[in-house]
């Protein structure tokens, strides 16, 4: 409404108030004097005139004049009190950009009280620079005539009285009048919006950042199942990206049977509103780009949006989790197999050595070449291998304590051949060495077993002829010692439980030889890894942080 | 192996399986030595306070006996001995504190008697 009063120019003409009123009473009591000096002279030139007839035209005149001036005061009161009532400020400046008029919109607006501001720059009511730069502006305006402001309004700043700058919205009509051109200013104050929208902005930009950072990928569905969002977090984790999922079905970020079933859950979800994940969250399965799935858990929530039904996951990649889960269960596991065995090797071990002992004495005593002593032979033989197996599964549960020192792996190896040359089972086998890797710090005794175990794995696999190649190797500060058999290798789903201790595809072993390996393996910090290369045979690397070299004390020149 | 050495030896074999005890005790009457037997520890200290020994064969764990206790005690009482320990279960832990009382000749069970006797002559 103040812009309509502001751009109309009979209203903004009339916005000065009563000083204007005042001059334009004025002007009509001039008009009556000239009127009835007019019809004076005309009196004295047509004498056939009454001057009854004047004196009623001017009465005529006069009732006019006075019903005009009560019209106007009715008008301008109207006006005056639009002018107070007008929420918005409303100022009034000559050309010489001097305060005529300042409504109360405008006292609230600036702090200002009007009487405190008329006659004063309307530069006061403006911070730096332009408080300064006003008068120039106006100058500039009434020479070239070309308006900046005038006729269009913008967003400026206002200065209070207090000294506080705030937005603000301007709209500037210019009104000529007694032949003065002024300056009407329209004010509304902008410094809620601007609240508001900065408040949005940062708000949004919150959000936007919590999003963007979040660790937890964020995925928003539509109500049937296209992918609207997909957070950073959500493109590391399905190694998708955000553009390549948009519109796309978040069932592809499935396995199967979940994968083909999702589409069936949203619609049973519309039709029931039976929640069965929503608003509770449980643990998925996810599938990434590469086709490799992970377990994750994934909260749901609904939302409406625009009238529209949106889901938002969060999922947190559970792999880790799982894996250490994995880890500790195995470490329980295999702390109560070590007191298991620890009591076992005692209550089995002290008979058998009784048995053993008493065995030996008797036999002894049978005839050395008859058949009875070979039996007391073959009995002895069964005790040893029952009290092998026995040390073999506290090898394992009880792994001992490595007492490192600094080991030649090579040598190592090569003692470790040789020792099996021994052995008429594994006499057609040859153990080839290459390459070369630093020293480890480590328990001789204990890569001993490690080494002892792989080599009668692969010898085993080639049915105890052939080669095993043994390969050293340098890799960044670790030492890699490779034994690669030519047997038939490891079919895949054996290979995943190879290191599961008494799992054993032998019809003779105990199924220990490899999980001890890794037990022992990760005693030196070292990992072990098995692959079944697509030329056939096997290959078990081990990998052992190469030694570091051991500070002892200050090197300088001999002392001579 | 010299087995002279052990002629004549006198040792007191503590150990509470009957089949180990036998088979020592018969090992050792045979390569000349003079055994005496305990089924405990209680046993075992009953002989030693009346009897010198020039050897004892002790088993780790006994049933009135808890861990290196028995030990202990032989030692005081027969400072001059030699003493072997015998364990079906023996940690480095154990082996390391029996060596901190001067024992130092151990047996893993099951062993050969022939081991045993190779441990008393050294």
């Amino acid at each position: 409404m103040s812009r309509a009063i502001a751009d109309d120019p009979i209203a903004t003409g009339r916005v000065g108030g009563i000083r204007y009123v005042l001059p334009a009473l004025a002007i009509v009591n001039l008009i009556v004097v000239l009127a009835i000096a007019r019809l004076a002279a005309g009196d004295s030139r047509r004498q056939s005139q009454s001057a009854d007839d004047l004196q009623a035209k001017k009465r005529q005149l006069e009732q006019q004049v006075a019903s005009h001036a009560d019209e106007l005061r009715d008008s301008h009161e109207r006006l005056r009190s639009v002018i107070e009532s007008a929420v918005d400020g409303i100022v009034v400046i000559d050309s010489k950009g001097h305060i005529e008029a300042f409504n109360r919109g405008a006292e609230r607006l600036f702090g200002y009280p009007a009487l405190e501001v008329i006659g004063r720059n309307v530069s006061i009511l403006m911070p730096s620079p332009y408080h300064e730069e006003h008068d120039g502006y106006i100058a500039g305006y009434l020479t070239s005539g070309t308006p900046h402001i005038i006729g269009i309004g913008r967003e400026v700043t206002g200065r209070r009285r207090d000294g506080t700058s705030f937005p603000l919205h301007l709209s500037v009509g210019e009104m000529v009048i007694g032949g003065e051109r002024k300056f009407t200013g329209v004010l509304h104050d902008l410094s809620d919006r601007v609240n508001l929208e900065k408040q949005l902005r940062s708000s949004e930009a919150r959000w936007r950042a919590i999003i963007e950072s979040a660790v937890d990928a964020i995925i928003v569905i539509d109500a049937h199942g296209r992918v609207e969002a997909f957070n950073p977090a959500a493109e590391r984790l399905f190694g998708y990206r955000e553009g390549e999922m948009r519109g796309q079905n978040v069932n592809m970020l499935m396995p199967s049977p979940y994968h083909e079933e999702h589409d069936h859950y949203l619609a049973r979800y519309h039709a029931t509103h039976v929640k069965k994940i929503i608003g509770i969250g449980r643990e998925v399965i996810g599938r990434r780009k590469d086709g490799s799935t992970f377990p994750v858990h994934l909260s749901v929530g609904e939302m409406v949006l625009d009238g529209e039904t949106r889901f938002t996951g969060i999922l947190h990649d559970l792999t880790e989790r799982t894996r250490i889960e994995a880890q500790l269960r195995e470490q329980a596991a295999l702390a109560r197999l070590g007191e298991m065995a620890a009591v076992l090797a005692h209550e089995v071990k002290n008979p058998l050595a009784g048995i053993r002992g008493a065995i030996q004495i008797i036999g002894g005593r049978l005839p050395r070449d008859g058949k009875d002593a070979l039996i007391t032979q073959e009995i002895i033989s069964r005790i040893d291998a029952l009290n092998g197996l026995m040390k073999d599964l506290l090898l394992f549960a009880r792994p001992p304590q490595p007492k490192p020192m600094t080991v030649d792996l090579s040598a190592l190896v090569r003692a470790t051949a040789d020792l099996l040359d021994a052995d008429p089972a594994l006499k057609s086998i040859h153990v080839e060495m290459d390459g070369s890797a630093p020293a480890v710090r480590a328990d001789p005794d204990l890569l001993k077993i490690v080494f002892v175990n792989l080599l009668v794995n692969g010898a085993h696999a080639m049915d105890g002829h052939g080669t095993i190649r043994v390969s050293l190797s340098a890799h960044d500060s670790t030492a890699e010692v490779t034994f690669a058999d030519s047997g038939p290798g490891i079919p895949e789903d054996v290979r995943a439980r190879i290191f599961t201790p008494f799992f054993t595809t032998k019809s003779r072993g105990s199924g220990l030889g490899l999980p001890t390996a890794k037990r022992l393996v990760e005693a030196h910090n070292g990992t072990i890894s098995v692959a079944c290369p697509p030329g056939g045979g096997t290959r078990v690397s081990v990998r052992l942080p190469a030694a570091v070299p051991v500070y002892s004390g200050p090197s300088g020149p001999p002392l001579s | 192996m010299d087995g002279s050495r052990l002629e004549s030896l006198r040792v007191l074999v503590v150990e509470d399986e009957l089949l180990i005890r036998w088979s020592i005790a018969e090992t050792l009457s045979n390569a000349g030595c003079y055994v005496t037997e305990a089924g405990d520890a209680a046993g075992a200290l009953r002989a030693a306070a009346v009897e010198h020994f020039d050897a004892v064969v002790l088993d780790y764990r006994l049933p009135d006996s808890d861990d290196l206790k028995l030990l202990e005690t032989i030692r005081a009482q027969l400072p001059g001995s030699t003493i072997v320990l015998m364990s079906a279960f023996g940690t480095p832990e154990i082996v390391q504190r029996a060596e901190a009382l001067g024992v130092n000749r151990f047996l893993d069970k099951p062993f050969e008697m022939e081991a045993l006797k190779e441990l008393l002559a050294a």
